[in-house]
């Protein structure tokens, strides 16, 4: 019975923890560039849902919509203003530059929001539900089930739609897209776009359920950076399969070997993946 | 009176040996975590100090001999890392030529420095240092205001056993941090004292973003008594994550972070009936012959300057500020010897309560007060003297 308590909350965690890595291991994946802005831009998606409930009453489910197109265009004028200037450059500067662009971020939103931890409550609260001997809270499964269907949405998207077979092209080889027509710079933007409105659109998912603070960005940073390697570069089916994997294992580890050492079984799979697949479950030099 | 002030500045100026400003203004320094991880709490202890600053140097400045001084705090941020808090302690000796010093923030940072301020003879008051680890290296200038960490739990385990005979199974969650988990050990003794059955004992990580697994294990062993140590983020998480799982009991202690309005604001109706306990709070009624007087003074004197209630951290600080100015005043003295033996010998009633330094310079005279979020306020249960309300029982999702 605990058994399935745990394996039900390890489920919903990794629904969430899927949301959070799916747009950057995209980025990752088509770009080369390890997008240390990620977790900050939740975090900025998380204050505009907050702000959004607490002084408009905007649902936080709502927040989604507004907060994906403009994440959209945040992303989009970043990339082409300052990423794409540096694109070329080794995987080592641009690093160095979404950096230097989060401390930047992080630190506007101490001065703007201060450094107290917030919470949005929803009123009434969405509850919890019962399932047998399983209790799931409702805020949590709703917003798994949103994450998995952006995650899903966005599979579609480099599956069926030209702009997503195109970014697929520009990831399998860049030089040959170019050839066959393809704008280079115009994909790289659209794609870091779509990194930004993943992260922008999970932000308001992830505030229903943990404290928001300005510097809470590197922690969502850290397991996009696991989900990546468990699941594959750059391949959003990888993402999910990793979010839940990482979810699971880590509500595990944390039932036998403690909760001190929750996150020690999940290193230890990492460890064997770059060891014996190193390039990830479903990753592969294909996309999609 | 010019000529003559004149006079008296020339004065000083001539038989000043280590530069007019140091003699003119009492220095102290405070290495803090300005920026960095820990930056919130570097800010509520400057809150502290600066309150104290002002109103010192309002009340004309710190009495020496028959002299007035106005004394002046100076600041040096070492970022949230504690090697950088020994070098900023270091450089505030040697290079600013501070008077008097307070430690960095909590246990591990103000033992760590505490070996520069014994190396040179510098008066030390720490203001958030509560493992007794701290003050047992045989130092003779450090001295702190928080008593030591079961003071905490014995008076929290006292009440419930009094009122709540029922409550026998104990589980513990604790940060595994220093001050948290220290707290978290001395629960599980003060329960132990009292026949309770600690059912679960475990640490979770820094950084912890998901205490679900952990949470549906408590549940499973049914516990009377749930005991949470961490910090506000931590314990906000946590709140919720019990909720989440309907877990109910009919105590639930949460350490430190239910004392800061913004873990109340944060948990929103999920607070009610959390209880903790802290060194102070501003509901304590004392008399004090310090600087800001009575306990309702300085609490006055902080709302009009920030606008919000005063933490116990704030106040510690606040507390710590003009401890230094009674000693110095007793002792006459700039002097560092003398300031060092008029705190080991002091017996005096401040805002904070009544301090008096034991043998390892930790305070020992604090009764410190438990309290319960009550209709969204942090009420105070205990001791008597100061009781708010009667404790409640029952928290609920």
């Amino acid at each position: 019975m605990l058994y399935l308590q745990i394996l039900a909350n390890g489920l919903v965690l990794g629904g969430l923890y899927a949301c959070i890595a799916a747009g950057f291991s995209l980025v990752w994946g088509v770009l080369n560039v390890i997008n240390i802005l990620h977790g900050s831009f939740i975090v900025l998606g998380g204050y505009l849902a907050f702000f959004g409930y607490v002084e408009f009453g905007i649902h936080p489910f709502a927040s989604i919509v507004i907060a994906a197109p403009l994440f959209f265009v945040l992303g989009y004028a970043l990339q082409r203003a300052l990423i794409n200037r540096m694109i070329a450059a080794p995987v080592l500067l641009t690093l160095t530059l979404t950096f230097g662009l989060d401390l930047v971020l992080s630190n506007g939103m101490l001065a703007a929001f201060t450094a107290d931890f917030r919470k949005l409550i929803l009123e009434p609260p969405l509850g919890v539900a019962t399932l047998g001997p399983v209790v799931m809270p409702v805020d949590r499964l709703a917003a798994m089930l949103l994450a998995l269907a952006l995650t899903g949405m966005l599979y579609l998207l480099l599956a069926k739609s030209r702009i997503g077979r195109a970014i697929v092209a520009v990831r399998m080889d860049r030089e040959a897209a170019a050839l066959m027509g393809v704008t280079v710079p115009r994909v790289y933007a659209i794609t870091f776009g779509l990194g930004a409105l993943m992260a922008g659109a999970s932000g308001p998912l992830l505030a229903m359920i943990f404290p928001i603070s300005p510097l809470g960005g590197p922690v969502y940073l850290g397991k996009a950076f696991v989900i990546c390697v468990l699941g594959g570069l750059g391949s959003v089916p990888g993402a999910m399969l990793g979010g839940l994997l990482l979810g699971v294992v880590e509500s595990f580890g944390a039932l036998w070997f403690g909760p001190e050492h929750a996150t020690t079984l999940s290193f230890v799979l990492l460890i064997l993946i770059l060891l014996l697949r190193p390039e990830g479950l479903l990753g592969r030099k294909g996309y999609a | 009176m010019k000529r003559l002030s004149l006079l008296g500045a020339l004065l000083a100026g001539a038989l000043a040996t280590g530069g007019a400003a140091a003699q003119d203004v009492i220095r102290i320094g405070a290495p803090l975590p300005i920026t960095g991880p820990l930056s919130p709490e570097a800010q509520k202890q400057q809150r502290g100090y600066n309150l104290w600053a002002e109103a010192a140097n309002k009340a004309g400045g710190v009495k020496v001999g028959d002299k007035r001084m106005k004394v002046e705090i100076v600041y040096v941020d070492y970022q949230s890392n504690t090697p950088r808090a020994v070098q900023a302690a270091e450089k505030l000796i040697t290079q600013d030529k501070v008077h008097f010093l307070f430690s960095p923030f909590g246990s591990g940072a103000a033992k760590a420095a505490s070996s520069v301020s014994e190396k040179y003879q510098v008066p030390t008051i720490a203001a958030t240092a509560s493992s007794a680890q701290v003050y047992d290296q045989g130092y003779k200038f450090l001295f702190g205001t928080f008593t030591p960490n079961d003071t905490l739990t014995e008076p929290l385990s006292d009440i419930i056993r009094k009122q709540a005979a029922g409550v026998q199974r104990v589980a513990i969650l604790a940060r595994n941090d220093l001050f948290p988990l220290a707290i978290a050990q001395e629960m599980e003794k003060s329960a132990k004292k009292r026949g309770m059955n600690v059912v679960y004992f475990e640490k979770y990580a820094i950084g912890t973003l998901d205490h679900a697994s952990a949470l549906s294990q408590i549940k499973a062993q049914a516990p009377h008594w749930i005991f949470a140590t961490g910090y506000t983020n931590d314990l906000v998480a946590m709140r919720k994550q019990m909720a989440d799982q309907k877990i109910e009991a009919p105590v639930v202690t949460m350490i430190a972070a239910p004392a800061y309005q913004e873990w109340i604001d944060a948990t929103g109706k999920l607070s009610e009936n959390v209880t903790s306990a802290a060194w102070w709070h501003p509901a304590a009624r004392y008399k004090g012959k310090d600087v800001f007087g009575t306990t309702e003074a300085f609490v006055k004197a902080f709302r009009d300057k920030y606008k919000a209630d005063p933490d116990y951290g704030e106040a510690s600080a606040a507390a710590s500020a003009a401890i230094f100015q009674l000693a110095i005043e007793k002792a006459g003295s700039l002097d560092r010897q003398k300031v060092r033996d008029a705190l080991a010998a002091m017996n005096e009633m401040t805002f904070w309560g009544p301090v008096k330094f034991g043998p390892t310079g930790q305070i020992v005279s604090l009764e410190p007060p438990v309290f319960q979020i009550q209709k969204g306020k942090p009420t105070v249960v205990f001791p008597p003297a100061i009781r708010q309300a009667d404790l409640k029982l029952g928290v609920a999702y």
